[in-house]
Protein backbone atom coordinates (compact mmCIF):
# COMPACT_ATOMS: atom_id res chain seq x y z
CA UNK A 1 0.00 0.00 0.00
CA UNK A 2 1.27 3.45 -0.92
CA UNK A 3 2.37 5.71 1.92
CA UNK A 4 0.75 9.12 2.38
CA UNK A 5 3.89 10.69 0.94
CA UNK A 6 3.72 8.52 -2.18
CA UNK A 7 0.02 9.23 -2.60
CA UNK A 8 0.73 12.92 -2.23
CA UNK A 9 3.38 12.85 -4.95
CA UNK A 10 1.18 10.78 -7.25
CA UNK A 11 -1.78 13.09 -6.84
CA UNK A 12 0.26 16.26 -7.11
CA UNK A 13 1.77 14.96 -10.32
CA UNK A 14 -1.72 14.20 -11.65
CA UNK A 15 -2.93 17.72 -10.89
CA UNK A 16 0.20 19.43 -12.20
CA UNK A 17 0.06 17.41 -15.41
CA UNK A 18 -3.52 18.57 -15.95
CA UNK A 19 -2.62 22.20 -15.27
CA UNK A 20 0.23 21.96 -17.80
CA UNK A 21 -2.41 20.72 -20.31
CA UNK A 22 -1.02 17.19 -20.33
CA UNK A 23 -2.87 13.90 -19.99
CA UNK A 24 -2.55 12.40 -16.49
CA UNK A 25 -3.10 8.67 -15.76
CA UNK A 26 -6.66 9.70 -14.94
CA UNK A 27 -8.55 12.96 -14.49
CA UNK A 28 -7.92 14.35 -10.99
CA UNK A 29 -10.83 15.27 -8.74
CA UNK A 30 -10.38 18.28 -6.46
CA UNK A 31 -13.63 19.28 -4.75
CA UNK A 32 -14.51 22.14 -2.46
CA UNK A 33 -16.93 21.68 0.37
CA UNK A 34 -17.55 23.68 3.48
CA UNK A 35 -21.17 23.90 4.63
CA UNK A 36 -21.80 20.57 2.90
CA UNK A 37 -19.03 18.85 4.89
CA UNK A 38 -20.39 20.26 8.15
CA UNK A 39 -23.89 18.95 7.46
CA UNK A 40 -22.48 15.66 6.21
CA UNK A 41 -20.54 14.87 9.38
CA UNK A 42 -23.15 16.41 11.67
CA UNK A 43 -21.36 19.53 12.90
CA UNK A 44 -23.39 22.69 13.40
CA UNK A 45 -22.68 25.40 10.82
CA UNK A 46 -22.30 27.90 13.67
CA UNK A 47 -19.28 25.96 15.01
CA UNK A 48 -17.91 24.98 11.64
CA UNK A 49 -17.74 28.51 10.29
CA UNK A 50 -16.14 30.12 13.35
CA UNK A 51 -13.52 27.51 14.40
CA UNK A 52 -10.94 27.07 11.61
CA UNK A 53 -9.27 23.99 13.15
CA UNK A 54 -12.65 22.28 13.43
CA UNK A 55 -13.48 23.15 9.83
CA UNK A 56 -10.27 21.46 8.68
CA UNK A 57 -11.07 18.28 10.61
CA UNK A 58 -14.62 18.25 9.27
CA UNK A 59 -13.61 18.81 5.65
CA UNK A 60 -11.04 16.01 5.79
CA UNK A 61 -13.41 13.63 7.56
CA UNK A 62 -16.20 14.28 5.10
CA UNK A 63 -14.18 13.86 1.91
CA UNK A 64 -12.11 10.88 3.04
CA UNK A 65 -15.33 9.06 3.89
CA UNK A 66 -16.78 9.69 0.43
CA UNK A 67 -13.98 8.28 -1.69
CA UNK A 68 -10.54 9.10 -2.95
CA UNK A 69 -10.00 12.76 -3.69
CA UNK A 70 -6.74 13.99 -5.20
CA UNK A 71 -6.95 17.30 -3.47
CA UNK A 72 -9.30 19.73 -1.82
CA UNK A 73 -9.59 23.33 -2.88
CA UNK A 74 -9.68 24.83 0.61
CA UNK A 75 -8.13 23.13 3.60
CA UNK A 76 -10.24 25.02 6.12
CA UNK A 77 -12.97 27.61 6.36
CA UNK A 78 -13.50 30.75 8.38
CA UNK A 79 -16.58 32.81 7.80
CA UNK A 80 -14.96 36.19 8.53
CA UNK A 81 -12.62 35.73 5.56
CA UNK A 82 -15.62 36.53 3.38
CA UNK A 83 -15.68 40.03 4.84
CA UNK A 84 -12.07 40.63 3.81
CA UNK A 85 -13.01 39.93 0.18
CA UNK A 86 -16.45 41.55 0.11
CA UNK A 87 -15.76 44.46 2.47
CA UNK A 88 -19.18 43.62 3.85
CA UNK A 89 -20.80 42.41 7.03
CA UNK A 90 -22.19 38.93 7.33
CA UNK A 91 -25.16 37.14 8.77
CA UNK A 92 -23.59 34.36 10.79
CA UNK A 93 -25.31 31.20 12.07
CA UNK A 94 -25.51 31.09 15.84
CA UNK A 95 -25.14 34.88 16.03
CA UNK A 96 -27.60 36.41 13.56
CA UNK A 97 -29.19 33.24 12.22
CA UNK A 98 -30.30 29.88 13.65
CA UNK A 99 -27.33 27.61 14.44
CA UNK A 100 -27.57 25.47 11.36
CA UNK A 101 -28.44 28.00 8.67
CA UNK A 102 -26.04 29.07 5.98
CA UNK A 103 -24.03 32.28 6.44
CA UNK A 104 -24.81 35.09 4.01
CA UNK A 105 -23.10 38.29 2.94
CA UNK A 106 -25.10 41.34 3.98
CA UNK A 107 -24.80 43.64 1.03
CA UNK A 108 -25.29 47.20 2.16
CA UNK A 109 -23.44 50.37 1.28
CA UNK A 110 -20.68 50.07 3.85
CA UNK A 111 -18.10 51.80 1.68
CA UNK A 112 -19.17 55.32 0.81
CA UNK A 113 -18.61 57.18 -2.41
CA UNK A 114 -16.16 59.50 -0.57
CA UNK A 115 -13.99 56.47 0.22
CA UNK A 116 -12.69 56.43 -3.34
CA UNK A 117 -11.01 59.75 -2.52
CA UNK A 118 -9.61 58.36 0.72
CA UNK A 119 -8.08 55.42 -1.18
CA UNK A 120 -6.62 57.74 -3.83
CA UNK A 121 -5.14 59.97 -1.12
CA UNK A 122 -4.01 57.50 1.56
CA UNK A 123 -3.50 54.28 -0.37
CA UNK A 124 -5.42 51.04 -0.19
CA UNK A 125 -3.77 49.20 2.70
CA UNK A 126 -4.16 52.17 4.97
CA UNK A 127 -7.79 52.55 3.99
CA UNK A 128 -8.52 48.86 4.47
CA UNK A 129 -6.86 48.72 7.86
CA UNK A 130 -9.10 51.51 9.11
CA UNK A 131 -12.16 50.12 7.31
CA UNK A 132 -11.69 46.72 8.95
CA UNK A 133 -11.32 48.34 12.35
CA UNK A 134 -14.09 50.95 12.16
CA UNK A 135 -16.71 49.43 9.95
CA UNK A 136 -16.11 45.70 10.18
CA UNK A 137 -15.80 45.38 13.91
CA UNK A 138 -12.02 44.96 14.13
CA UNK A 139 -11.91 42.37 11.36
CA UNK A 140 -8.11 42.44 11.18
CA UNK A 141 -7.85 40.98 14.68
CA UNK A 142 -10.62 38.44 14.00
CA UNK A 143 -8.95 36.86 10.99
CA UNK A 144 -5.75 36.23 12.95
CA UNK A 145 -7.30 32.98 14.25
CA UNK A 146 -7.56 31.75 10.69
CA UNK A 147 -4.12 32.95 9.64
CA UNK A 148 -2.50 31.20 12.61
CA UNK A 149 -4.34 27.95 11.98
CA UNK A 150 -3.72 27.74 8.25
CA UNK A 151 -0.32 26.04 8.19
CA UNK A 152 -1.65 23.35 10.55
CA UNK A 153 -4.65 22.75 8.30
CA UNK A 154 -2.40 22.47 5.27
CA UNK A 155 -0.12 20.01 7.01
CA UNK A 156 -3.01 17.86 8.28
CA UNK A 157 -4.26 17.62 4.69
CA UNK A 158 -0.82 16.71 3.32
CA UNK A 159 -0.37 14.09 6.04
CA UNK A 160 -3.31 12.21 4.53
CA UNK A 161 -1.71 12.35 1.10
CA UNK A 162 -4.28 14.90 -0.06
CA UNK A 163 -3.26 18.06 -1.90
CA UNK A 164 -4.32 21.29 -0.16
CA UNK A 165 -4.68 22.78 -3.61
CA UNK A 166 -5.69 26.44 -3.27
CA UNK A 167 -5.87 27.40 0.41
CA UNK A 168 -6.05 31.19 -0.03
CA UNK A 169 -7.93 33.76 -2.11
CA UNK A 170 -7.02 37.01 -3.85
CA UNK A 171 -9.16 39.21 -6.02
CA UNK A 172 -9.18 42.45 -8.00
CA UNK A 173 -10.25 45.91 -6.76
CA UNK A 174 -13.54 45.65 -8.69
CA UNK A 175 -14.78 42.80 -6.50
CA UNK A 176 -13.83 44.48 -3.24
CA UNK A 177 -15.27 47.85 -4.19
CA UNK A 178 -18.40 46.18 -5.56
CA UNK A 179 -18.95 44.29 -2.32
CA UNK A 180 -18.24 47.32 -0.18
CA UNK A 181 -20.36 49.76 -2.15
CA UNK A 182 -23.11 47.14 -2.84
CA UNK A 183 -23.49 45.98 -6.41
CA UNK A 184 -26.27 48.39 -7.33
CA UNK A 185 -24.39 51.46 -6.13
CA UNK A 186 -21.10 50.29 -7.56
CA UNK A 187 -22.47 49.67 -11.04
CA UNK A 188 -23.93 53.18 -11.00
CA UNK A 189 -20.51 54.54 -9.97
CA UNK A 190 -19.10 52.99 -13.15
CA UNK A 191 -21.45 55.23 -15.15
CA UNK A 192 -21.39 58.38 -13.04
CA UNK A 193 -17.81 58.61 -11.75
CA UNK A 194 -15.81 56.16 -13.89
CA UNK A 195 -12.56 58.11 -13.75
CA UNK A 196 -12.59 58.30 -9.98
CA UNK A 197 -13.35 54.58 -9.63
CA UNK A 198 -10.50 53.77 -11.98
CA UNK A 199 -8.12 56.10 -10.15
CA UNK A 200 -8.94 54.31 -6.87
CA UNK A 201 -8.48 50.91 -8.55
CA UNK A 202 -5.14 52.00 -9.96
CA UNK A 203 -3.96 53.08 -6.52
CA UNK A 204 -5.20 49.84 -4.93
CA UNK A 205 -3.80 47.49 -7.57
CA UNK A 206 -0.04 47.65 -6.84
CA UNK A 207 -0.77 47.21 -3.15
CA UNK A 208 -3.04 44.21 -3.79
CA UNK A 209 -0.35 42.73 -6.02
CA UNK A 210 2.29 43.18 -3.33
CA UNK A 211 -0.04 41.72 -0.66
CA UNK A 212 -0.69 38.73 -2.90
CA UNK A 213 3.02 38.21 -3.56
CA UNK A 214 3.70 38.26 0.17
CA UNK A 215 0.89 35.77 0.73
CA UNK A 216 2.37 33.43 -1.87
CA UNK A 217 5.83 33.70 -0.35
CA UNK A 218 4.63 33.10 3.20
CA UNK A 219 2.28 30.23 2.42
CA UNK A 220 4.03 28.63 -0.59
CA UNK A 221 0.78 27.14 -1.83
CA UNK A 222 0.45 25.09 -5.00
CA UNK A 223 -2.33 27.36 -6.17
CA UNK A 224 -4.50 30.21 -4.96
CA UNK A 225 -7.90 31.32 -6.05
CA UNK A 226 -8.05 34.47 -8.11
CA UNK A 227 -11.71 35.06 -7.50
CA UNK A 228 -14.39 36.68 -9.61
CA UNK A 229 -18.11 36.79 -8.92
CA UNK A 230 -19.62 40.18 -9.64
CA UNK A 231 -17.09 40.99 -12.34
CA UNK A 232 -18.63 38.33 -14.60
CA UNK A 233 -19.26 39.19 -18.23
CA UNK A 234 -22.99 38.65 -17.84
CA UNK A 235 -23.27 41.67 -15.55
CA UNK A 236 -21.27 44.21 -17.55
CA UNK A 237 -21.24 45.63 -21.02
CA UNK A 238 -18.01 44.85 -22.88
CA UNK A 239 -16.96 48.50 -22.66
CA UNK A 240 -17.00 48.41 -18.84
CA UNK A 241 -15.59 44.89 -18.57
CA UNK A 242 -12.57 45.72 -20.71
CA UNK A 243 -11.84 48.80 -18.64
CA UNK A 244 -12.55 47.75 -15.04
CA UNK A 245 -12.09 43.98 -15.06
CA UNK A 246 -9.76 42.42 -17.64
CA UNK A 247 -6.60 44.52 -17.15
CA UNK A 248 -6.67 43.93 -13.41
CA UNK A 249 -7.02 40.15 -13.73
CA UNK A 250 -4.18 40.09 -16.21
CA UNK A 251 -1.92 41.89 -13.79
CA UNK A 252 -2.91 39.83 -10.73
CA UNK A 253 -2.65 36.51 -12.57
CA UNK A 254 0.80 37.41 -13.91
CA UNK A 255 2.01 38.27 -10.40
CA UNK A 256 0.78 34.92 -9.04
CA UNK A 257 2.41 33.03 -11.91
CA UNK A 258 5.66 34.96 -11.32
CA UNK A 259 5.60 33.68 -7.74
CA UNK A 260 5.48 30.11 -9.05
CA UNK A 261 1.90 29.62 -7.90
CA UNK A 262 -1.04 28.45 -10.02
CA UNK A 263 -3.85 31.01 -10.28
CA UNK A 264 -7.23 29.28 -10.17
CA UNK A 265 -9.74 31.57 -11.84
CA UNK A 266 -12.63 30.79 -9.54
CA UNK A 267 -15.20 32.55 -11.71
CA UNK A 268 -18.81 32.49 -10.62
CA UNK A 269 -21.71 33.45 -12.90
CA UNK A 270 -21.49 33.60 -16.68
CA UNK A 271 -18.17 34.53 -18.37
CA UNK A 272 -18.90 32.89 -21.74
CA UNK A 273 -18.90 36.13 -23.74
CA UNK A 274 -15.31 37.00 -22.81
CA UNK A 275 -13.60 33.61 -22.78
CA UNK A 276 -11.51 34.65 -25.77
CA UNK A 277 -9.78 37.34 -23.69
CA UNK A 278 -8.62 34.78 -21.13
CA UNK A 279 -6.25 33.53 -23.81
CA UNK A 280 -4.21 36.62 -22.99
CA UNK A 281 -3.28 34.98 -19.67
CA UNK A 282 -0.10 32.83 -19.48
CA UNK A 283 -0.49 29.49 -21.30
CA UNK A 284 -0.47 26.25 -19.33
CA UNK A 285 -0.11 28.05 -16.00
CA UNK A 286 -3.70 28.79 -14.91
CA UNK A 287 -6.90 26.94 -14.14
CA UNK A 288 -10.28 28.19 -15.33
CA UNK A 289 -12.90 27.18 -12.79
CA UNK A 290 -16.47 28.13 -13.77
CA UNK A 291 -19.47 27.50 -11.52
CA UNK A 292 -21.96 25.92 -13.92
CA UNK A 293 -23.19 29.20 -15.40
CA UNK A 294 -20.40 29.68 -17.94
CA UNK A 295 -20.75 27.23 -20.84
CA UNK A 296 -17.92 24.86 -19.93
CA UNK A 297 -18.04 23.15 -23.33
CA UNK A 298 -17.59 26.50 -25.03
CA UNK A 299 -14.72 27.14 -22.59
CA UNK A 300 -13.10 23.92 -23.76
CA UNK A 301 -13.48 25.00 -27.38
CA UNK A 302 -11.97 28.44 -26.81
CA UNK A 303 -9.50 27.85 -23.97
CA UNK A 304 -8.86 24.12 -24.18
CA UNK A 305 -5.41 24.39 -25.76
CA UNK A 306 -4.44 27.28 -23.50
CA UNK A 307 -5.70 26.70 -19.98
CA UNK A 308 -6.67 23.79 -17.74
CA UNK A 309 -10.40 23.71 -16.97
CA UNK A 310 -11.86 22.68 -13.63
CA UNK A 311 -15.50 22.06 -12.86
CA UNK A 312 -18.38 22.21 -12.96
CA UNK A 313 -21.04 19.89 -11.47
CA UNK A 314 -23.83 22.40 -10.76
CA UNK A 315 -25.01 23.03 -7.20
CA UNK A 316 -28.61 22.33 -8.15
CA UNK A 317 -27.69 18.91 -9.60
CA UNK A 318 -25.84 17.97 -6.41
CA UNK A 319 -28.85 18.87 -4.27
CA UNK A 320 -31.80 17.88 -6.47
CA UNK A 321 -30.29 15.31 -8.85
CA UNK A 322 -29.59 11.58 -8.50
CA UNK A 323 -26.22 9.74 -8.35
CA UNK A 324 -26.84 8.48 -11.89
CA UNK A 325 -27.41 11.97 -13.22
CA UNK A 326 -24.26 13.20 -11.47
CA UNK A 327 -22.22 10.24 -12.75
CA UNK A 328 -23.40 10.76 -16.31
CA UNK A 329 -22.68 14.48 -16.23
CA UNK A 330 -19.20 13.87 -14.77
CA UNK A 331 -18.40 11.26 -17.42
CA UNK A 332 -19.49 13.69 -20.09
CA UNK A 333 -17.10 16.27 -18.63
CA UNK A 334 -14.24 13.79 -18.29
CA UNK A 335 -14.61 12.54 -21.84
CA UNK A 336 -15.34 15.86 -23.55
CA UNK A 337 -13.48 18.49 -21.54
CA UNK A 338 -10.78 16.01 -20.50
CA UNK A 339 -9.00 13.71 -20.44
CA UNK A 340 -6.14 16.25 -20.91
CA UNK A 341 -6.07 19.60 -19.13
CA UNK A 342 -9.10 18.92 -16.97
CA UNK A 343 -9.77 18.65 -13.23
CA UNK A 344 -13.14 17.41 -12.06
CA UNK A 345 -14.90 19.45 -9.36
CA UNK A 346 -18.26 20.92 -8.45
CA UNK A 347 -19.17 24.36 -9.80
CA UNK A 348 -18.34 26.99 -7.16
CA UNK A 349 -19.03 25.14 -3.92
CA UNK A 350 -20.92 22.00 -2.92
CA UNK A 351 -24.16 23.33 -1.41
CA UNK A 352 -25.11 22.39 2.17
CA UNK A 353 -28.13 20.43 0.99
CA UNK A 354 -26.19 18.33 -1.55
CA UNK A 355 -26.90 14.63 -1.14
CA UNK A 356 -23.74 12.81 0.07
CA UNK A 357 -24.44 10.02 -2.45
CA UNK A 358 -24.27 12.62 -5.23
CA UNK A 359 -20.92 13.94 -3.99
CA UNK A 360 -19.68 10.36 -3.75
CA UNK A 361 -20.84 9.72 -7.33
CA UNK A 362 -18.87 12.78 -8.47
CA UNK A 363 -15.68 11.66 -6.70
CA UNK A 364 -15.96 8.09 -7.97
CA UNK A 365 -16.72 9.05 -11.56
CA UNK A 366 -13.03 9.68 -12.34
CA UNK A 367 -12.44 5.94 -12.07
CA UNK A 368 -14.71 5.22 -15.00
CA UNK B 1 -40.48 66.21 -28.64
CA UNK B 2 -41.85 63.20 -26.73
CA UNK B 3 -39.85 60.94 -28.96
CA UNK B 4 -36.58 62.48 -27.82
CA UNK B 5 -37.37 61.73 -24.17
CA UNK B 6 -37.91 58.10 -25.11
CA UNK B 7 -34.63 58.10 -27.01
CA UNK B 8 -32.72 59.76 -24.16
CA UNK B 9 -34.14 57.19 -21.75
CA UNK B 10 -33.28 54.31 -24.06
CA UNK B 11 -29.76 55.66 -24.55
CA UNK B 12 -29.28 56.22 -20.78
CA UNK B 13 -28.55 59.92 -21.32
CA UNK B 14 -29.19 60.81 -17.73
CA UNK B 15 -28.93 64.62 -17.70
CA UNK B 16 -30.89 64.93 -20.94
CA UNK B 17 -33.69 62.76 -19.51
CA UNK B 18 -34.04 64.92 -16.40
CA UNK B 19 -33.95 68.24 -18.25
CA UNK B 20 -36.42 67.01 -20.87
CA UNK B 21 -38.86 65.92 -18.13
CA UNK B 22 -38.52 69.35 -16.50
CA UNK B 23 -38.98 71.13 -19.81
CA UNK B 24 -42.10 69.17 -20.68
CA UNK B 25 -43.57 69.72 -17.21
CA UNK B 26 -42.90 73.45 -17.54
CA UNK B 27 -44.63 73.46 -20.88
CA UNK B 28 -47.67 71.81 -19.34
CA UNK B 29 -47.38 68.42 -21.04
CA UNK B 30 -49.64 66.00 -19.10
CA UNK B 31 -47.59 63.91 -16.64
CA UNK B 32 -49.24 60.71 -17.92
CA UNK B 33 -47.81 61.46 -21.34
CA UNK B 34 -44.33 62.15 -19.99
CA UNK B 35 -44.48 58.97 -17.91
CA UNK B 36 -45.56 57.05 -21.00
CA UNK B 37 -42.53 58.30 -22.90
CA UNK B 38 -40.24 57.19 -20.09
CA UNK B 39 -41.90 53.76 -20.12
CA UNK B 40 -41.32 53.50 -23.86
CA UNK B 41 -37.67 54.33 -23.19
CA UNK B 42 -37.54 51.50 -20.65
CA UNK B 43 -39.01 49.16 -23.25
CA UNK B 44 -36.08 50.04 -25.49
CA UNK B 45 -33.74 49.27 -22.59
CA UNK B 46 -35.46 45.89 -22.12
CA UNK B 47 -35.16 45.11 -25.83
CA UNK B 48 -31.48 46.03 -25.90
CA UNK B 49 -30.90 43.90 -22.80
CA UNK B 50 -32.47 40.91 -24.48
CA UNK B 51 -30.47 41.58 -27.63
CA UNK B 52 -27.34 41.61 -25.40
CA UNK B 53 -26.51 45.17 -26.31
CA UNK B 54 -27.19 46.08 -22.68
CA UNK B 55 -26.27 44.14 -19.57
CA UNK B 56 -27.16 44.25 -15.90
CA UNK B 57 -24.97 47.36 -15.53
CA UNK B 58 -27.16 49.26 -18.03
CA UNK B 59 -30.36 47.81 -16.55
CA UNK B 60 -29.49 49.07 -13.07
CA UNK B 61 -28.51 52.45 -14.43
CA UNK B 62 -31.71 52.68 -16.50
CA UNK B 63 -33.85 51.75 -13.51
CA UNK B 64 -32.19 54.47 -11.45
CA UNK B 65 -32.65 57.13 -14.14
CA UNK B 66 -36.28 56.07 -14.60
CA UNK B 67 -36.98 56.27 -10.89
CA UNK B 68 -35.39 59.70 -10.51
CA UNK B 69 -37.01 61.05 -13.69
CA UNK B 70 -40.44 59.85 -12.59
CA UNK B 71 -40.16 61.43 -9.12
CA UNK B 72 -41.47 64.90 -10.09
CA UNK B 73 -44.34 63.16 -11.91
CA UNK B 74 -45.48 60.97 -9.04
CA UNK B 75 -47.38 63.66 -7.14
CA UNK B 76 -49.23 64.71 -10.28
CA UNK B 77 -49.93 61.14 -11.33
CA UNK B 78 -51.59 60.35 -8.00
CA UNK B 79 -55.33 60.20 -8.29
CA UNK B 80 -55.23 59.66 -12.01
CA UNK B 81 -56.60 56.23 -12.80
CA UNK B 82 -53.39 55.03 -14.35
CA UNK B 83 -54.02 51.73 -16.08
CA UNK B 84 -51.91 48.82 -14.98
CA UNK B 85 -51.21 45.65 -16.88
CA UNK B 86 -51.66 43.63 -13.72
CA UNK B 87 -50.55 43.29 -10.11
CA UNK B 88 -47.54 41.33 -8.90
CA UNK B 89 -46.70 40.33 -5.36
CA UNK B 90 -42.93 39.96 -5.20
CA UNK B 91 -40.34 38.91 -2.65
CA UNK B 92 -37.15 36.98 -1.88
CA UNK B 93 -38.22 33.83 -0.05
CA UNK B 94 -37.67 32.99 3.62
CA UNK B 95 -34.07 32.39 4.66
CA UNK B 96 -32.59 34.33 1.76
CA UNK B 97 -31.55 37.99 2.04
CA UNK B 98 -30.45 38.63 -1.55
CA UNK B 99 -32.18 41.68 -2.96
CA UNK B 100 -30.46 42.83 -6.14
CA UNK B 101 -32.28 40.54 -8.55
CA UNK B 102 -35.56 41.07 -6.76
CA UNK B 103 -35.18 44.87 -6.89
CA UNK B 104 -34.45 44.76 -10.59
CA UNK B 105 -37.53 42.63 -11.17
CA UNK B 106 -39.57 45.22 -9.22
CA UNK B 107 -38.24 48.09 -11.31
CA UNK B 108 -38.50 46.37 -14.67
CA UNK B 109 -42.04 45.15 -13.98
CA UNK B 110 -43.11 48.60 -12.69
CA UNK B 111 -41.69 50.35 -15.71
CA UNK B 112 -43.63 47.89 -17.87
CA UNK B 113 -46.93 48.90 -16.33
CA UNK B 114 -47.27 46.35 -13.51
CA UNK B 115 -48.37 47.36 -10.05
CA UNK B 116 -45.66 45.70 -7.95
CA UNK B 117 -46.20 44.91 -4.27
CA UNK B 118 -42.65 44.35 -3.04
CA UNK B 119 -42.56 42.38 0.22
CA UNK B 120 -38.76 42.65 0.56
CA UNK B 121 -36.30 39.86 1.42
CA UNK B 122 -36.45 36.87 3.78
CA UNK B 123 -40.25 36.92 3.42
CA UNK B 124 -42.09 34.40 5.60
CA UNK B 125 -44.49 32.08 3.79
CA UNK B 126 -47.50 33.49 5.62
CA UNK B 127 -46.66 37.01 4.50
CA UNK B 128 -46.94 35.91 0.86
CA UNK B 129 -50.28 34.26 1.59
CA UNK B 130 -51.59 37.38 3.36
CA UNK B 131 -50.39 39.65 0.57
CA UNK B 132 -52.07 37.51 -2.09
CA UNK B 133 -55.33 37.64 -0.13
CA UNK B 134 -55.07 41.39 0.29
CA UNK B 135 -53.85 42.51 -3.13
CA UNK B 136 -55.35 39.78 -5.34
CA UNK B 137 -52.42 39.80 -7.79
CA UNK B 138 -52.36 37.92 -11.08
CA UNK B 139 -48.66 37.20 -10.63
CA UNK B 140 -46.58 36.08 -7.66
CA UNK B 141 -42.83 36.51 -8.16
CA UNK B 142 -40.48 34.50 -5.93
CA UNK B 143 -36.75 35.17 -5.94
CA UNK B 144 -33.82 33.28 -4.40
CA UNK B 145 -30.06 32.98 -4.83
CA UNK B 146 -29.38 29.98 -2.60
CA UNK B 147 -30.08 26.37 -3.49
CA UNK B 148 -31.01 25.95 0.18
CA UNK B 149 -33.92 28.30 -0.50
CA UNK B 150 -35.54 25.87 -2.93
CA UNK B 151 -37.50 24.42 -0.03
CA UNK B 152 -38.70 27.91 0.91
CA UNK B 153 -39.87 28.36 -2.68
CA UNK B 154 -41.68 25.05 -2.46
CA UNK B 155 -43.21 25.86 0.93
CA UNK B 156 -44.48 29.19 -0.37
CA UNK B 157 -46.16 27.58 -3.38
CA UNK B 158 -47.64 24.88 -1.15
CA UNK B 159 -48.99 27.45 1.29
CA UNK B 160 -50.75 29.21 -1.60
CA UNK B 161 -52.21 25.84 -2.62
CA UNK B 162 -53.40 25.11 0.91
CA UNK B 163 -54.96 28.55 1.25
CA UNK B 164 -56.91 27.88 -1.94
CA UNK B 165 -55.17 30.80 -3.66
CA UNK B 166 -52.97 28.91 -6.09
CA UNK B 167 -55.41 28.69 -9.01
CA UNK B 168 -55.93 32.44 -9.07
CA UNK B 169 -52.27 33.33 -9.59
CA UNK B 170 -49.33 32.51 -11.80
CA UNK B 171 -46.15 31.85 -9.84
CA UNK B 172 -42.93 33.00 -11.50
CA UNK B 173 -39.56 32.12 -9.98
CA UNK B 174 -36.09 33.40 -10.68
CA UNK B 175 -32.58 33.87 -9.28
CA UNK B 176 -29.05 32.49 -9.73
CA UNK B 177 -29.42 28.72 -9.33
CA UNK B 178 -33.06 28.49 -10.42
CA UNK B 179 -33.76 26.45 -13.54
CA UNK B 180 -36.43 24.31 -15.18
CA UNK B 181 -35.82 21.46 -12.71
CA UNK B 182 -36.31 23.86 -9.80
CA UNK B 183 -39.53 25.09 -11.37
CA UNK B 184 -40.83 21.54 -11.53
CA UNK B 185 -39.64 20.76 -8.01
CA UNK B 186 -41.41 23.73 -6.42
CA UNK B 187 -44.44 23.51 -8.77
CA UNK B 188 -44.16 27.08 -10.07
CA UNK B 189 -45.72 28.10 -13.40
CA UNK B 190 -42.55 29.34 -15.01
CA UNK B 191 -38.95 30.18 -14.33
CA UNK B 192 -37.57 33.44 -15.66
CA UNK B 193 -33.99 33.70 -16.79
CA UNK B 194 -33.99 37.47 -16.09
CA UNK B 195 -36.34 40.38 -15.40
CA UNK B 196 -37.18 41.34 -19.00
CA UNK B 197 -37.85 37.68 -19.84
CA UNK B 198 -40.14 37.60 -16.80
CA UNK B 199 -42.11 40.56 -18.13
CA UNK B 200 -42.59 38.77 -21.46
CA UNK B 201 -43.75 35.60 -19.74
CA UNK B 202 -46.11 37.50 -17.43
CA UNK B 203 -47.61 39.51 -20.27
CA UNK B 204 -48.18 36.36 -22.32
CA UNK B 205 -49.84 34.68 -19.34
CA UNK B 206 -52.14 37.66 -18.92
CA UNK B 207 -52.86 37.86 -22.62
CA UNK B 208 -51.50 41.39 -22.98
CA UNK B 209 -48.37 40.65 -24.96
Amino acid sequence: MATARELYEERLNRIKTAVALGKPDRVPVVPLGDSFCARHVGVKLSDFCTIPTLSNEVILKSFTSLGEVDGIQHASFYVHNLSTLWLAKLKIPGRDLPEDELWQVQEVELMKVEDYDVIIKDGFNKFIEKFFYDRLDNLGAKVQVFVESLSGAIKATEDLGIIPFSPAIATIPYEMFCGGRSMTEFLKDLFRIPDKVQAAMDVAMPEIIENTRQLCRALKPIAIWVGGWRAASEFLSPRLWKRFVLPYYKELVQAVVDEGVIPVLHFDSNWTRDLEYLRELPKGKCVFSPDGNTDIFKAKEILGDHMCIMGDVPAAMLSLGTPDEVHNYCRRLIENIGPSGFILAQGCDIPPNAKPENVKAMIESVKG
Amino acid sequence: MGESLTTYMGDLMEEEVYSEVRRQLDEGVPPEKIFGELQKGMEIVGERYQAQEYYLSELIMAADIFKKAAEPLQEKLKGSTGETVGTMVLGTVAGDIHDIGKNIVALVFSSNGFNVIDLGVDVPVQKFVDAVKEHKPQIVGLSCLLTTSFDSLKATVEALEQAGLRDGVKVLIGGGPVDEATCKYVRADAYCVDAPAGVDIAKKMLGVA
